[in-house]
C-alpha cells in the first residue's frame, strides 16, 4: 500500500526547511541549499516553481550572513544563486531583487579561489541575462575592475569579464574606453587560454569591434598580424563555436576595414569554406553561420563571386529543401541566399533554375514568424532582380504574386516595407498589360500604402507604382490612374521626403511616356494642369539633383508630344520675367545626367517639323539657351555632347537670326 | 560666335593607370524601354529576303557590360504571329568584354571578319588584333559594340522551326541610335544583316520611362 509522500520531498517542505535554515543556521543550510540546488539544476519547471515560493531570498539571506570562514557554505549559496539565474530571466530577476549582487562581488575577493569560482560562475549566470543590470564603463574604477578579472587566470573569473563587455557594451563610446583601457590587449591574449575562456574572449572581442572602424585600425591593425593569425587558426579549432566565433571577428574586421586589408591574409575562401561547412551543423552554430555568410559577403560582389564558385548557392539550396526546418535556419537560408543573389545573375539562375527552392521562398512568405516573412521577402527581391527572368514571366503566377500581396497588408510594417521592395522588382515583368497583379488587388493596396504616414512604406509603395507603370499599354495605365487620383499624385511630387518625389516624378514620366499619340498625356493637363504646374514648380524649388533630373524628363516626355503639350512645357521653363531661365540655370549642372534631361527636353521643343516651332526657338535663344548650349558643344559628358550637338542643329535649321 | 566641336573619331589607347578598367558612358538611346525598328536581311542565294525587325531594351547594367531585351520578327514566313526572343548582349567595354568572343563556336578570326564589317571598327583592328581590344579605352567612342545572343522564345515553343543557334555582332552608334549587326551561325547564311533605327514610335520628339530595380 502506498504510504504518503514525506513533505520534506515537496517544494514546499523544502521552503520550510529553508526559511528555518535561514533562520537559526547550522549544518542544516549547508544540507538544504545542496537538496535545492541539485533539485533545480537543468531543471526549468522546479527553478520556476522555487523562485514563485520565494526560495531565492532566503538562499541570498543565508549568503549575507554566512561567515566568510564557512567556505562550502560560501559555495553552495552560489551555486544556488548561479543555478536559479541560469538561462530564466525570472530567476535572473528574483536574485537581483534578493539583492544578491553585492555579496557576490565580495565572493570575487575571497582568498580561497573555490569560492571565487562559485562567484564568478554565478556573475556569469546573471550577466549572461538580459535583464541583468547594464555595467558602466565610464566609471574608472569599473573598468579598473573589469581589466583585474581578465588578468586573472581563473576562467570563470575571465570569462565573466568577457561576459560583462558581451553583455553591456553598445555605443561607440564605450567600445572605445575598453579599446583604450588595453582590454582588447587582454582578450587577445585570452584566446591562447581554454576552450570556455576563447569562446567567451571572442565573443567579448566581437563585441568591442562591432561595427567600430576607428577602433579596428587603432587596435587591431596590420601591425597586429599575430591577431589575425590567431583568429585564422581559431577558424581551424576543433569546437564549431570557436571556429564560428573567430569568423564572425573577421568578419566584422573585413566589413570595418578595405577588403584588401584583409584580403593580404588569405582569407577570404578559406573563410567562405569554413562558414560552409559549419552551416552543415543543425544547431545554433549552423544558424549562426548563416547570418555571419551573408554579412561576411553582403556589399562585396568580389567575395560573391568567390562564394559562388565554392558552390555556396548549390549547397544553400540544398539545406532549403530538407524538411521540416525551423524558422531560424530558414530565416538564415534565406538571409545568405538574399546576399548571394544581390548582384550575380549566375546565382540566381541556379535558384530559380532548382526545382524546389522558389517554393520554398514563396511558402516562407507566409511563415508565423516576422522575421522569416522579411527575410523570404528580401531573398525574393535579390533572386528576381534578374531581367532575364522577369521578362519570361517567371515570377508573375498565382503561387509567387498571392502571397507578396497578402504581405502587403501584414500588422508589421517591416514585413509592409519588405513586401513593398520586392513588390517593385516583380512588376517589372515587361508586359503591356500586367493583368494578375492587377486584378488580384494589388495596385489598390500599393495606393492605399502610398498614402502612409510612414516615408518608408509610401516611398516603397510609390516605387512600386513606378516600376508597374513602366512600358504598360493605355488601357492599364488609365486603370491605375483612377485609382491613383490626380490630387493625391500631385500631393507626392511634392512630398516631403525628396525620394518620395523621385520616385512619384519617375511614375509620371512612365504615364506619359508611349507610342503616340498618348491618352494618357491628357492626366497632366486635366484640372488647370495641375499635374504639370507641380512638376514645374519642383524643378524650381527642389535641390536633389534626381528629383531634378526625373522632373526634367517629365518635360521631355511632355514637349514630344503635339504643338498643344510643347507649348505647355515652354510655358513652364521659359518665363520672361525670370533673370535666367531654368533651363540655363540647369545646364550648367555638374550632374551629367541632369544635362542630358535638359537637353533632350531642348531637343523634343526644337524639332523643326512643328507650327510653333520657330517661336519656340526664338524664345529659347531670347532666354539664353542657345548660346548655352554653344557652351556646351565639347561638354565632357558625350551623351550631353551629342544631343546639344543634335539641338544645336535644329535650332539653325532657322537660320542664324540671333542678331 | 559658333564653337568649333571636338571630335573624337578614334580611341585611344588606355594608360597604364587605368587599363581598359573603365564602364562605358551611359548613352541614352540605349537605355531601357528605347525602341528600334528596321530589318534583317535573310537572304540565300535562291532568294531576297528580309524580315521587318523591332527591337526593345529591357535591361542596361553597363558595370558589368550587360545588356539585354526583346527582339521581334515581323514577317518571318514559317510562322502565324510575329516570333519574339528574348536575347542578352555582351558589352564590349574591355573591362568585362573584348571584341573576342571566345565562345559560341567563333574563333578571333570570325570575330575579326564580323568586326571589320563595321566601318567605325577599323581604327580599332590593329590593337584588337593584338589582344582583343583588351588595352583600348572606348570610354568616349561614339560607337558601341555589342554581341546579342537570343536565350529564348518568348511567344512560341522551341519547336517553332527557327533557331537563335546563332549570335550577332553589332554595332551601335550613339550619335543618331542606329543599329547594324551581323547575325553568325556557322549553320546558316553568313552575314545575315540586321540594320535598326531608334524609333520615337509616333511621337514628335523622343520620349523616356524608365524602373529602377530594388
Amino acid at each position: 500500500m502506498p504510504g504518503s509522500a514525506s513533505t520534506t520531498h515537496r517544494p514546499e517542505g523544502l521552503i520550510d526547511r529553508l526559511r528555518s535554515a535561514a533562520a537559526d543556521g547550522g549544518e542544516a543550510k549547508f544540507k538544504v541549499l545542496r537538496e535545492l540546488k541539485n533539485q533545480i539544476i537543468g531543471n526549468r519547471t522546479k527553478k520556476l516553481s522555487y523562485i514563485k515560493l520565494g526560495a531565492v531570498p532566503s538562499v541570498v539571506s543565508i549568503l549575507s550572513s554566512a561567515s566568510s570562514s564557512v567556505d562550502c557554505l560560501l559555495i553552495q549559496c552560489a551555486a544556488t544563486i548561479g543555478s536559479f539565474a541560469c538561462g530564466v530571466d525570472a530567476g535572473v530577476k528574483a536574485v537581483l531583487d534578493a539583492g544578491a549582487f553585492p555579496h557576490l562581488i565580495n565572493l570575487l575577493s575571497h582568498s580561497n579561489e573555490k569560492v571565487v569560482d562559485a562567484g564568478a560562475r554565478a556573475l556569469k549566470m546573471i550577466y549572461q541575462s538580459p535583464s541583468a543590470p547594464k555595467y558602466d564603463f565610464t566609471q574608472p574604477k569599473n573598468i579598473e575592475f573589469l581589466t583585474s578579472l581578465l588578468d586573472k587566470t581563473n576562467e570563470n573569473v575571465t570569462g565573466l569579464g568577457a561576459t560583462i563587455i558581451t553583455h553591456s557594451c553598445q555605443t561607440p563610446t564605450e567600445q572605445t574606453l575598453l579599446s583604450n583601457a588595453g582590454v582588447l590587449k587582454k582578450l587577445i591574449h585570452l584566446l591562447h587560454a581554454t576552450s570556455p575562456q576563447r569562446d567567451a574572449s571572442l565573443e567579448s572581442f566581437a563585441t568591442i569591434i562591432k561595427q567600430n572602424p576607428h577602433v579596428i585600425t587603432n587596435h587591431v591593425g596590420p601591425q597586429n598580424g599575430s591577431t589575425f593569425r590567431t583568429l585564422l587558426d581559431l577558424t581551424k579549432d576543433r569546437y564549431p563555436r570557436t571556429r564560428l566565433l573567430a569568423c564572425v571577428c573577421l568578419t566584422l574586421i573585413k566589413n570595418a576595414t578595405s577588403s584588401a586589408y584583409v584580403e593580404s591574409v588569405g582569407m577570404r575562401t578559406k573563410l567562405i569554406l569554413v562558414l560552409l561547412e559549419l552551416v552543415e551543423d543543425g544547431g545554433q552554430v549552423g544558424d549562426e553561420a548563416l547570418f555571419t555568410l551573408s554579412r561576411f559577403i553582403e556589399d562585396d560582389e568580389g567575395l560573391q563571386k568567390l562564394a559562388f564558385e565554392a558552390n555556396t548557392v548549390d549547397k544553400l539550396c540544398q539545406q532549403m529543401v530538407k524538411e521540416s526546418l525551423q524558422g531560424k535556419r530558414l530565416e538564415g537560408l534565406f538571409t545568405a541566399l538574399g546576399s548571394i543573389c544581390s548582384n550575380l545573375e549566375s546565382c540566381r539562375s541556379i535558384v530559380l533554375q532548382s526545382p524546389k527552392a522558389l517554393t520554398v521562398i514563396t511558402e516562407g512568405l507566409t511563415h508565423t514568424t516576422t522575421e522569416v516573412r522579411i527575410a523570404a521577402c528580401i531573398c525574393l527581391k535579390n533572386v528576381s532582380r534578374s531581367v532575364k527572368y522577369l521578362s519570361a514571366g517567371h515570377f508573375m503566377t498565382e503561387a509567387v504574386i498571392m502571397p507578396v500581396i497578402q504581405l502587403l497588408y501584414d500588422a508589421s510594417t517591416s514585413v509592409q516595407v519588405a513586401a513593398l521592395c520586392t513588390v517593385s522588382n516583380l512588376v517589372v515583368d515587361f508586359r503591356t498589360h500586367k493583368s494578375l497583379f492587377v486584378q488580384s488587388g494589388g495596385v489598390k493596396q500599393l495606393v492605399e500604402l502610398s498614402k502612409s504616414m510612414e516615408s518608408s512604406v509610401r516611398l516603397n509603395a510609390v516605387w512600386a507604382l513606378r516600376n508597374l507603370m513602366f512600358l504598360i499599354d493605355n488601357r492599364c495605365k488609365e486603370e491605375i490612374f483612377m485609382d491613383i487620383k490626380l490630387f493625391p499624385l500631385t500631393r507626392l511630387i511634392s512630398d516631403s521626403n525628396a525620394c518620395v518625389q523621385e520616385q512619384a516624378l519617375g511614375l509620371v514620366c512612365n504615364l506619359v511616356n508611349g507610342p503616340g499619340p498618348m491618352d494618357s498625356m491628357m492626366y497632366l493637363f486635366t484640372e488647370d494642369g495641375i499635374l504639370l504646374n507641380t512638376v514645374g514648380r519642383e524643378l524650381r524649388k527642389a535641390s536633389r539633383t534626381q528629383v531634378l533630373v526625373q522632373a526634367m524628363y517629365v518635360m521631355c516626355n511632355v514637349a514630344s508630344g503635339k504643338e498643344l503639350e510643347k507649348e505647355a512645357v515652354m510655358r513652364q521653363l521659359v518665363n520672361e520675367e525670370d533673370a535666367q531661365s531654368i533651363i540655363v540655370s540647369l545646364l550648367q549642372s555638374e550632374v551629367a545626367s541632369l544635362r542630358t534631361a535638359v537637353v533632350w527636353t531642348v531637343v523634343n521643343l526644337t524639332v523643326p517639323t512643328g507650327a510653333g516651332a520657330l517661336a519656340r526657338v526664338v524664345k529659347l535663344r531670347n532666354a539664353g539657351v542657345v548660346s548655352q548650349l554653344k557652351n556646351m558643344v565639347n561638354d565632357p559628358c558625350l551623351d550631353v555632347k551629342l544631343r546639344v550637338r543634335t539641338a544645336l542643329g535644329q535650332t539653325m535649321t532657322f537660320g542664324d537670326f540671333s542678331t | 560666335m559658333p564653337v568649333r566641336m571636338v571630335e573624337s573619331p578614334a580611341p585611344s589607347n588606355s594608360s597604364g593607370a587605368n587599363s581598359g578598367q573603365t564602364c562605358l558612358q551611359p548613352c541614352s538611346l540605349l537605355s531601357v524601354g528605347q525602341a528600334f525598328s528596321g530589318t534583317q536581311n535573310v537572304s540565300s542565294p535562291q532568294k531576297d529576303e528580309a524580315w521587318r525587325v523591332n527591337v526593345r531594351i529591357q535591361g542596361c547594367d553597363l558595370d558589368h557590360g550587360y545588356l539585354c531585351g526583346t527582339m521581334e520578327a515581323l514577317n518571318v514566313p514559317m510562322a502565324d504571329t510575329p516570333v519574339v526572343t528574348f536575347w542578352e548582349g555582351e558589352i564590349v567595354d574591355t573591362k568585362n568584354y573584348t571584341f573576342f568572343t571566345n565562345k559560341w563556336k567563333a574563333t578571333s578570326e570570325v570575330d575579326i571578319e564580323h568586326w571589320t564589317k563595321f566601318p567605325s571598327f577599323s581604327p580599332l583592328l590593329t590593337q584588337v588584333e593584338v589582344d582583343g581590344g583588351k588595352s583600348l579605352d572606348l570610354t568616349n567612342y561614339q560607337y558601341i559594340f555589342m554581341r546579342w545572343k537570343e536565350q529564348y522564345f518568348v511567344n512560341v515553343g522551341a519547336d517553332c522551326g527557327l533557331t537563335i543557334a546563332g549570335f550577332y555582332y553589332v554595332c551601335f552608334s550613339c550619335v543618331d541610335g542606329s543599329i547594324n549587326g551581323y547575325y553568325y551561325d556557322p549553320n546558316s547564311s553568313p552575314f545575315q544583316k540586321l540594320e535598326l533605327k531608334t524609333t520615337n514610335e509616333r511621337r514628335s520628339g523622343f520620349s523616356f520611362s524608365s524602373y529602377e530595380l530594388q
